[in-house]
């Protein structure tokens, strides 16, 4: 028939080349275009969504938290402990000097997580657990006057405008790859970054709640305290869930204390105790019981 | 955290395994090509003049291939950037020669020499379910000329 199948040499569709090289540049590749991509891309949101007025916030978050007052009421001893921790507040944004359409919002929960944090539109909640752990109130105000400074330099709202930002362009560079495993890792680099405040935010509310109590109380003796209480507690393996949202680095506490004894504080100068009323409030019911069957 | 390790390590393994396996398959191909080659496969409709016309019969071989978690993420990446997806090359190469070889398997059954009109279908399975599994199905089928002298 004079027909034949001659050999095809091999190679002609599969390259010799090792598959990991090639994974390995555009790997790469990827990697560095989402690091400068996210890096620039949360530098210009940051600087951006400082334009946000306060009171937009505000109007925002009115409704979530007149929801959440309406289905967590609090009892006449709680109320006393949520009006106390009010009236410290607007004391410290007194000597913080923010802006006039700023007002700051204490929200009181009574549970035993160990934490406190500054969300938008000037909300500040506290938790009992942390409140519990104060040995007195200057520790209180240096929690406190942290928020306070948080919400002063709009850092809540930067970090939302920031992560979402990132969490737009990182959907977008997978959209383009439309592949969900990329869309799994990448989305939550996005979510991270939108979640917490940068070491530099945290550093910065130090200095100006250090700055505030310096101003209201004349002297920084409580606010050593209470970075080495935070401190001790990290070394005891509980480490609470403060920790999460305000990391502790060593580098933090240094600045701190290097601050508070760059001050001089007056020879006289005490730390002022809780008062009563909120001293009982936040008593352990375990204490609460032993006292009573004392009596 | 967990995620990226879980990512990383069905990424080893997808390169792993998916290289053994493929490996082991072209390894196999290129034997058995030697083996079946002297059945003749053209895509000639036609047969040549003044060949006598034997017996014929449909003949058929077809192959599903899937792809593994490293040649997934490989060709994720080559969808950014562009060019050659090699990940995708060699497994279509595969599948190809895989189905034509088993067609010539069939042909060999049924006493052929030589198959003609050998035509190609391929067809992806799972398109577009959230590209949970990615394979490809090729069928290769012909005319098979079995001679009965």
């Amino acid at each position: 028939m004079g027909y034949e199948n001659r050999d095809i040499p091999e190679g002609i569709n599969v390259s010799k080349a090792h598959p990991l090289k090639e994974f390995a540049w555009l790997a790469a590749g990827l990697i560095i275009l989402v690091v400068f991509s996210v890096l620039v891309l949360s530098l210009m949101a940051e600087h951006l969504t400082r334009y946000i007025p306060f009171s937009l916030e505000q109007k925002a978050t009115a409704s979530v938290s007149k929801r959440y007052a309406d289905e967590h009421p609090l009892n006449q001893q709680q109320q006393e402990v949520q009006t106390y921790l009010q009236t410290l507040a607007d004391t410290l944004v007194v000597n913080q000097g923010l802006d006039d359409d700023m007002s700051i919002t204490v929200h009181y929960v009574d549970d035993d997580t160990v934490n406190a944090f500054a969300t938008l539109g000037g909300h500040v909640i506290i938790f009992k657990g942390l409140l519990q752990k104060m040995p007195h109130e200057n520790a209180l105000s240096m929690v406190m006057a942290h928020e306070i400074a948080h919400i002063k330099h709009r850092d809540p709202i930067i970090s939302l405008g920031r992560g979402l930002t990132v969490y737009l362009a990182l959907s977008s560079i997978v959209g383009i790859g439309n592949n969900s495993t990329f869309e799994q890792v990448l989305g939550q680099t996005g979510l991270l970054t939108m979640m917490s405040f940068s070491r530099e935010q945290e550093s910065a509310a130090d200095r100006t709640a250090l700055l505030t109590l310096k101003r209201y109380y004349g002297h920084l003796k409580g606010a050593a305290t209470l970075f080495k209480l935070l401190q001790k507690e990290e070394a005891e393996h509980s480490a609470p869930s403060f920790f999460n949202s305000h990391p502790l680095t060593k580098d933090r506490i240094k600045a701190v204390m290097g601050f508070a004894k760059s001050i001089k504080a007056p020879a006289d100068s005490t730390v002022k105790a809780f008062p009563d009323n909120i001293h009982k409030a936040l008593r352990p019911p375990a204490e609460t019981l032993e006292k009573a069957e004392n009596q | 955290m967990t995620n990226i390790i879980i990512f990383l390590v069905l990424l080893v393994l997808g390169y792993v395994f998916g290289r053994m396996a493929e490996r082991r398959h072209f390894k196999s191909i290129i034997d058995r090509e030697k083996q079946y080659k002297h059945i003749l496969c053209f895509n000639e409709r036609t047969l040549p003049v003044h060949t006598p016309i034997p017996e014929v019969s449909l003949v058929a071989g077809n192959v599903v291939i899937s792809i593994d978690y490293f040649k997934r993420i490989a060709a994720g990446l080559n969808n950014i950037f562009g060019g050659r997806v090699r990940a995708y090359e060699s497994l279509i190469e595969r599948a190809r020669r895989e189905a034509i070889l088993r067609m010539k398997e069939d042909a060999q059954q049924h006493g052929a020499q030589a198959i003609f009109n050998v035509k190609l279908e391929t067809a992806s399975i799972y398109k577009g379910r959230g590209q949970q599994i990615g394979s490809v199905e090729v069928y290769a089928y012909g005319t098979a000329l079995i001679n009965k002298s």
